[in-house]
């Protein structure tokens, strides 16, 4: 019956707790699996979603894997409502590295949402972006931050900052520099809450770039306490370290203090010198702050070179450096911040770069950090020891605040304690001691036993004291030998052997007066049980053995008492009476120098047959070195033969040596940074570093460099607006159009030319029908919306009739351009490796007959050497059939009917070159991916060379002839994050116009850049616009358009060059594209403006 | 920067893992932490063979955070402090169930206050607009229509202000502010029965409810007084650096906006009397508690604890007011409430040792805890707290409480 009632009350309870339950999402916690989740993801609900994603999220806190829901959850992202969205976020943002390809499908919804206009959709969607972390969208989320960084929210500039370390981590070495530009940008940012996420950025990032800090420390430091706390911590850092490389340290400082101390009356009056001040400890710890690893491995063991000084020159001085003074001004009051992290970061500046008298300013809210959470307390805790180290008078007057309370942790009472024998005087020692005692009683025997070790460390400090401590140890000694009866107290040994220890370390100083403790000790022996602590009094029997007037009486009668105990000891307290018995015998005296002999034989017979090998071994040992001793009868003969002496000596030296007196500092210890993970565990940890060399970074202040990157910068947002507004300028502006060439019939081969084209018209006509049949394939690579938007542009509807006629036109205008036109040639093989073989290849801008994703390459083969060169041929490296998936998706419409055509088209072989002879072929290449090389091999004399051939970005693309109306309608489909732009300087034009004066300076410069583009890449030129009102001079307004198509998936790109500048002087161009493959269209518009910058060799 | 946050239970289960960079954290570490002996896990910073750990433990659970590289190691534990106040104050209390009852909350909370492994919005009335907490409407909502989105669709107006800890424009038709000094006390008392330390550590906690964007000023008549403080990022320093006035513009809702300390205080308001002989195995307890310095209010909520020792087998204790409860871990626990007027209540009892212990060697240490009302012990005195523009309808309090913090009674 009463079970029943029982099991009710559990269902009861049971009911109850479910009731509370309800409405959360306990459930899905619980049983994340107990329904199908993938239908789920399908539904049409927004509510049924959310929950199938809840669900996933519960697998994934319990660790399971549910990356196989990828594409599925993908899917959801251009959900609208934003709890989906965020769940989807935080889905994505846990697999998108195991699962790169399907994440890709969720770019353009990114895309989407950063022109949103919700500032928090675009915060999102860039954090969740830039946290994808996959290298091929790496330039697509750069230029996204960029975009964000220029945000009008605040919030998202925010994340914009955030993002850029992520970025970073992708290790992307040809992004570095625009990445620290964007640090740069924000970290000029006018908004403390952006501010404070660059210096984050800048310290993960670029750490140790201080032009960027020059440019605005002054800012930065007044924005500092507005700046949010954890931005503040780091900032508060990046300044320092800022300072330090610019300025040096500081003369007056505590780092610097070593000379001059008396003058600047620091010390307390009470102190005596050593108490207030270790002048080598606080030049080793600034020593420590400065050196890198390498150095502190390198530094000799010599103690002298601690005391290495800096070069006058590397300091400075708080009352003539403005910098100094601002940052500490701007530091202290954050003295008083509700964060610790910030306190002890500001509180690191103060104590490496305040002057001495304002060192003391820190104590009181470090102090104040002791009540906070137990993790922080220890923190705090390891951070004032140091401190405490180098200038124990800091704290001295405020030892109460170290006073250990019951509730502290174990490690934070063990920090107390270290830090009350540091700081401990002679006028608060006694209120120490007493509370030294009450730790004794402490129920906590390991604590109660450091206490012991503490009492031992003050009195060794505090040569005044000891007899108090003293008898306080020696009666606990008593004590605890007999609670040390008690096996099961554990830690009771413990205490007893801290105090056996702690007396060790007092007598040491000075053993002569403290005969009687050490003859209290040796009486003690008898009842004192644990082995360590009898080994410890065994030992010092052996060294103080013939100190004083009594010992040496009591000798024989303690030998005998280890002899006859000797049996029933432990083994470390064996070992101990055997060496204690050998020092007894070399400085027995006459007298009792026979009895000593017989204890001392008959002790090492016992322990040559005892069951330890340790002692077995130290038996037979010390038996053979005393045997000279053993042998004779009276302890003068050893003197005379002189083959025994040198035995003697050994023995001398190895028993009979004086204790040194151990330094009580380790000079070798290492000091990390104030408020550093590395002072904590004590290594450096893997990204720490150092403070910077002194002056090593030199600032040129004021300067044209920091001018004109003021001037570029204010030109950058300029630009930056005139991006974000979208409008097309030429509209409202007065322009003429020009005539429009055609680029391709530049080209020397003209008809050619004409011949490809006419060959490549049918080919494109069936690369329309493939992408048409086969939509599904499309689908799963690339974003449907993508797909749809392309729409029926891409098919070729250009009638050839008008091409051929703007052709002519072409022709007639700057024809002698094309003649100039040289495409750039690339060396395959060089001939130092090549046995004399040179081999260069250069881009043609011909289409292959093969298929449109074939590039023509011209390949010139040079025999340079002496000997005739046979079979010279290019192969396809077998390796690269099997390609990445994810390049194939990149490169998108790799279509299923090209895949019968060999990637490689090869060439004719050459069967013989001879010295000197050149020869031309001609190969057809595809890409496997825009931007990898394609591995070959070369073949000749019979030899295999593995080469590589690099794809040119350039020609890749192939021209696609449009009218200007054309080019514009395209262009406004393409806008927001299909539209990029970069700037870039061009200074061909220079040469030529100095060169041709008569000619028209425009014409000149339309015609360098033409010249240039058309030599670098395979465009067609749709129109050239000059402005009206411009003087002659003034270039600026100039525009140039360019259209192509992609070679492999027929997706238009158009580039529009701006001009800006004079005509005389070096061009600013502005370089814009606008694509929907976006990461083609980046990377070709950083190769164009990679071109545009580079001296042409060929306009000479 | 932080890689990854662990959210353990009290059994070592991992709860919930966000990984925050690229460089995934396996939970295979927690398990190798939990492996670890008790004395080394409960360091706050452990290196462990592939990564730095720094934990918090909070009501039973533990906050694992995970870094391969150096950086502040007090910025990882103030910020994983923040993270179980906010979960604490969104879930009213931390347990086991709380966490994984609200597991989606935690992931959007934690999403929102750290990105890429640095703290991103951590001021709790920021995230209370973007993530709403869980409370009793939006669970009855959530069960009757089944879909109730925790999450706003709108950034809070503060992060954009240059006061983020404020929403731009409140409007409250009443207008309330409340200035609470709550402090606490910590004492020593050695086993001399001599007060070696006795401190304040108080705080000043508003409650604001302020329509606009208000100005407030507050000042002290005792400034004095105070040894250090710490304050709310919103205060500025130039006013206290001159004048000792705080000037500030509040966040709405309850914040704490400084924290003091006031040392070397005389008195405590109550004394406790312990006195322990031993003789032969048995031990006679006794111990007094009484009102040393008249408060003038009432001293409620005395209570005494203490740690029996190891040695101790088993105790009869008893009291005259009160009650006495003894758990299994040898905690004692004397729960006396108010002070009764006609007699001094007392513990008194004996403890027998183990077997072969004659003598007690340890002695325990007795933590005292107590409340009073409507009395700040440190003696600092509110002076003003004035608004630069009044709004209509404002209504000002103020209140003082003190109780015990660390209140050790060595015997």
């Amino acid at each position: 019956m009463f079970n029943q009632f029982g099991s009710t009350a559990e269902t009861l309870s049971k009911a109850s707790a479910a009731v509370l339950r309800i409405g959360t999402d306990a459930h899905l916690y619980d049983d994340p699996e107990d329904v199908s989740i993938a239908p789920l993801l399908d539904s049409k609900f927004e509510s049924e979603k959310c929950e199938a994603l809840k669900r996933l999220l519960a697998l994934i806190a319990q660790g399971f894997d549910v990356s196989n829901f990828f594409p599925q959850v993908v899917k959801n992202v251009a959900s609208q409502s934003s709890e989906v969205k965020k769940l989807v976020y935080l889905y994505l943002l846990h697999y998108a590295e195991k699962r790169p390809n399907e994440a890709l499908l969720s770019i353009n919804y990114f895309q989407k949402d950063l022109g949103d206009p919700n500032p928090l959709v675009r915060a999102w969607a860039l954090r969740t972006m830039a946290g994808i972390r996959l290298h091929v969208i790496a330039p697509l989320a750069l230029a996204a931050v960029g975009k964000c960084a220029r945000d009008p929210a605040v919030y998202v500039r925010k994340c914009a900052a955030n993002a850029l370390p992520k970025l970073h981590d992708l290790r992307l070495d040809e992004h570095a520099p625009a990445i620290e530009e964007l640090v740069g940008i924000l970290l000029n940012d006018h908004s403390p809450g952006v501010v404070g996420a660059a210096a984050a950025a800048f310290t993960s990032i670029c750490p140790n770039n201080f032009e960027l800090i020059g440019k605005n420390y002054k800012k930065l430091c007044q924005i500092l306490p507005d700046v949010e706390e954890w931005g503040q911590i780091l900032l508060i850092g990046t300044l320092l370290r800022y300072v330090v490389a610019r300025h040096g340290l500081v003369r007056e400082s505590l780092m610097l203090s070593l000379h001059g101390l008396e003058s600047n009356g620091f010390y307390e009056k009470d102190g005596d010198k050593s108490d207030s001040f270790d002048a080598n400890l606080v030049s080793l710890v600034s020593k420590c702050y400065i050196e890198g690893p390498d150095e502190y491995l390198s530094r000799s063991n010599c103690v002298d070179t601690v005391a290495a000084s800096f070069d006058s020159k590397e300091t400075t001085s708080v009352g003539d450096n403005e910098d100094v003074k601002i940052l500490l001004q701007c530091t202290s009051p954050l003295l008083w911040s509700n964060n610790s992290a910030v306190v002890l970061a500001a509180a690191g500046v103060q104590w490496i770069m305040a002057p001495l008298e304002d060192v003391k300013k820190i104590v009181k809210p470090l102090l104040f950090l002791l009540r906070s959470s137990t993790a922080s307390k220890y923190v705090v805790l390891c951070n004032i020891l140091v401190f405490a180290k180098a200038v124990p008078s800091l704290f001295a007057p405020h030892f109460e605040d170290f006073f250990i309370c019951s509730s502290d942790a174990y490690q934070v009472k063990a920090h107390k304690l270290e830090m009350l024998s540091l700081i401990a005087t002679t006028s608060s020692i006694s209120s120490i001691l007493r509370e030294f005692e009450d730790y004794i009683k402490d129920p906590d025997r390991i604590f109660a036993a450091d206490t012991v070790a503490a009492i031992g460390l003050c009195a060794k400090r505090l040569p005044k004291i000891p007899t108090t401590c003293l008898n306080g140890l020696l009666a606990l000694v008593r004590q605890e030998s007999f609670a040390g009866d008690l096996e099961s107290v554990e830690g009771e040994a413990g205490v007893l052997v801290q105090a056996v220890m702690s007396i060790q370390t007092i007598i040491e100083r000075d053993p002569l007066s403290h005969e009687k403790v050490i003859i209290q000790l040796f009486r003690s022996l008898d009842s004192v049980k644990v082995a360590a602590a009898r080994a410890t009094i065994i030992w010092m029997v052996g060294v103080y053995c013939s100190l004083g007037h009594i010992i040496p009486r009591m000798l024989t009668t303690i030998t005998k008492y280890l002899a006859w105990s000797f049996k029933s000891e432990a083994s470390e307290t064996k070992l101990q009476i055997l060496n204690t018995a050998a020092k007894v015998l070399i400085s027995a005296e006459v007298e009792d120098f026979q009895m000593l002999r017989r204890i001392v034989l008959y002790v090492f017979e016992l322990g040559e047959c005892d069951l330890n090998y340790d002692v077995r071994d130290r038996t037979r040992f010390l038996k053979k070195m005393l045997s000279y001793k053993l042998a004779c009868h009276e302890p003068a003969e050893d003197s005379v033969a002189s083959q025994e002496s040198i035995a003697a000596q050994v023995v001398e030296h190895v028993f009979g040596r004086k204790l040194n007196p151990f330094s009580p500092l380790n000079l070798h210890n290492r000091f990390y940074l104030p408020g550093s993970l590395s002072q904590i565990v004590l290594h450096a940890a893997p990204g720490y570093e150092p403070l910077p060399k002194p002056c090593s970074f030199v600032f040129e202040e004021h300067d044209q460099l920091s001018d004109s990157d003021r001037q570029r910068e204010a030109r950058n947002d300029l630009n930056g607006s005139q991006e974000s507004s979208e409008t097309v300028d030429e509209d409202g502006s007065s322009e003429y159009d020009s005539e429009s060439y055609n680029g391709s019939e530049f080209s020397s081969d003209g008809d050619e030319r004409n011949d490809a084209n006419d060959a490549a018209d049918p080919l494109i006509q069936i690369s329309d029908v493939a992408v048409s049949t086969d939509p599904e394939e499309l689908r799963s690579k690339m974003a449907l919306d993508l797909w749809l938007d392309e729409e029926s542009s891409t098919s070729n509807q250009t009638p050839s009739a008008l091409d051929r006629n703007q052709s002519s036109y072409a022709k007639i205008s700057i024809g002698d351009v094309g003649s100039r036109v040289k495409p750039k040639s690339y060396t395959l093989l060089d001939p130092g490796n090549g046995s004399g073989l040179k081999i260069d290849y250069t881009f043609l801008s011909e289409v292959s007959t093969a298929s449109p994703l074939h590039v023509c390459v011209e390949v010139l083969f040079q025999n340079s050497s002496k000997e005739p060169i046979v079979e010279v041929n290019l192969e396809d490296e077998e390796a690269m059939k099997v390609s990445d998936s994810a390049e194939q998706t990149l490169v998108g419409k790799a279509n299923a009917s090209y895949n019968n055509v060999p990637t490689l088209i090869p060439m004719e072989e050459l069967s013989c070159l001879e010295p000197g002879q050149s020869a031309k072929r001609l190969i057809q290449v595809r890409f496997h991916h825009h931007l990898l090389p394609m591995r070959l091999n070369l073949h000749y004399n019979g030899k295999k060379v593995p080469v590589k051939l690099r794809p040119d970005l350039g020609y890749l693309v192939i021209p696609y002839s449009i009218t200007v109306e054309e080019f514009l309608a395209t262009e406004s489909r393409l806008p927001g994050m299909f539209e990029y732009s970069r700037r870039c300087a061009f200074t061909d034009h220079v040469k030529d116009t100095r060169m041709e004066n008569g000619k028209d300076k425009f014409l000149s410069i339309c015609e360098s850049i033409t010249l240039k583009v058309l030599s670098n890449s395979n465009l067609h030129l749709v129109s050239v616009d000059l402005p009206v009102a411009n003087t002659l001079e003034d270039a600026t307004g100039l525009r140039l358009r360019f259209s192509s198509k992609i070679l492999s998936s027929e997706i238009p790109l158009l580039i529009s060059i701006t001009v800006e500048g004079k005509c005389n002087e070096d061009l600013n161009l502005t370089v814009k594209i606008n694509c929907e493959e976006t990461v083609f269209g980046l990377n070709l518009l950083n190769r164009i403006a990679n071109f545009m910058v580079e001296t042409s060799s060929s306009a000479s | 920067m932080l890689q990854c946050i662990f959210l353990l239970s009290d059994s070592g289960e991992v709860m919930l893992e966000k990984q925050l960079t690229g460089h995934r954290v396996d939970r295979s570490i927690c398990a190798w932490f939990w492996d670890q002996a008790d004395s080394f896990k409960s360091f706050p910073v452990i290196a462990s063979p592939t990564h730095y750990l720094f934990q918090i433990v909070r009501d039973g659970i533990t906050f694992l955070a995970c870094t391969q590289v150096e950086m502040p190691p007090l910025m990882a534990i103030e910020f994983l402090c923040r993270v179980a106040d906010v979960l604490s104050d969104y879930l009213g209390g931390l347990n086991e169930d709380l966490v994984k009852d609200n597991f989606i909350i935690v992931y959007e909370l934690l999403d929102e206050m750290i990105d890429n492994g640095f703290p991103l919005t951590t001021e709790p009335n920021i995230l209370r607009e973007m993530i709403a907490p869980p409370n009793l409407v939006s669970k009855m909502l959530s069960v009757v229509t089944g879909n109730a989105s925790n999450v706003s669709d709108t950034l809070p107006s503060g992060t954009g202000s240059c006061v983020p800890w404020r929403p731009t424009d409140p409007k409250y038709s009443s207008n309330e502010v409340y200035v609470d000094l709550v402090e606490e006390m910590d004492a020593i008392v050695n086993r001399d029965g001599e007060l070696v330390k006795c401190e304040i550590y108080g705080q000043v906690q508003m409650s604001s409810q302020l329509t606009g964007f208000p100005d407030l000023t507050l000042s002290f008549a005792n400034p004095s007084v105070l040894e250090d403080m710490r304050f709310h990022p919103c205060v500025r320093f130039r006013p206290w650096e001159s004048h000792q006035i705080l000037s500030f513009v509040p966040p709405d809702g309850q914040f704490k906006l400084m924290s003091y300390r006031v040392k070397k205080l005389k008195n405590t308001p109550l004394y406790v009397k312990p006195q322990i002989t031993s003789d032969s195995g048995a031990c006679r307890v006794s111990v007094l508690v009484g009102i040393r310095s008249d408060p003038e209010k009432t001293i409620e909520s005395i209570t005494l604890s203490f740690q029996l020792p190891h040695c101790v087998s088993s105790a009869d204790l008893s009291s005259n007011h009160g009650t006495v409860t003894i758990l299994s871990n040898k905690t004692c626990t004397w729960t006396i409430g108010r002070i009764p007027s006609d007699k001094t209540p007392c513990l008194s009892g004996t403890l027998a040792l183990e077997t072969g212990l004659e003598r007690l060697h340890v002695y325990p240490t007795f933590k005292v805890g107590f409340k009073i009302m409507g009395i700040a012990l440190s003696g600092l005195r509110i002076e003003k707290l004035d608004l630069k523009t009044i709004p209509p309808r404002l209504y000002k309090g103020f209140r003082a409480q003190t109780r015990a913090g660390e209140f050790d009674v060595r015997l």
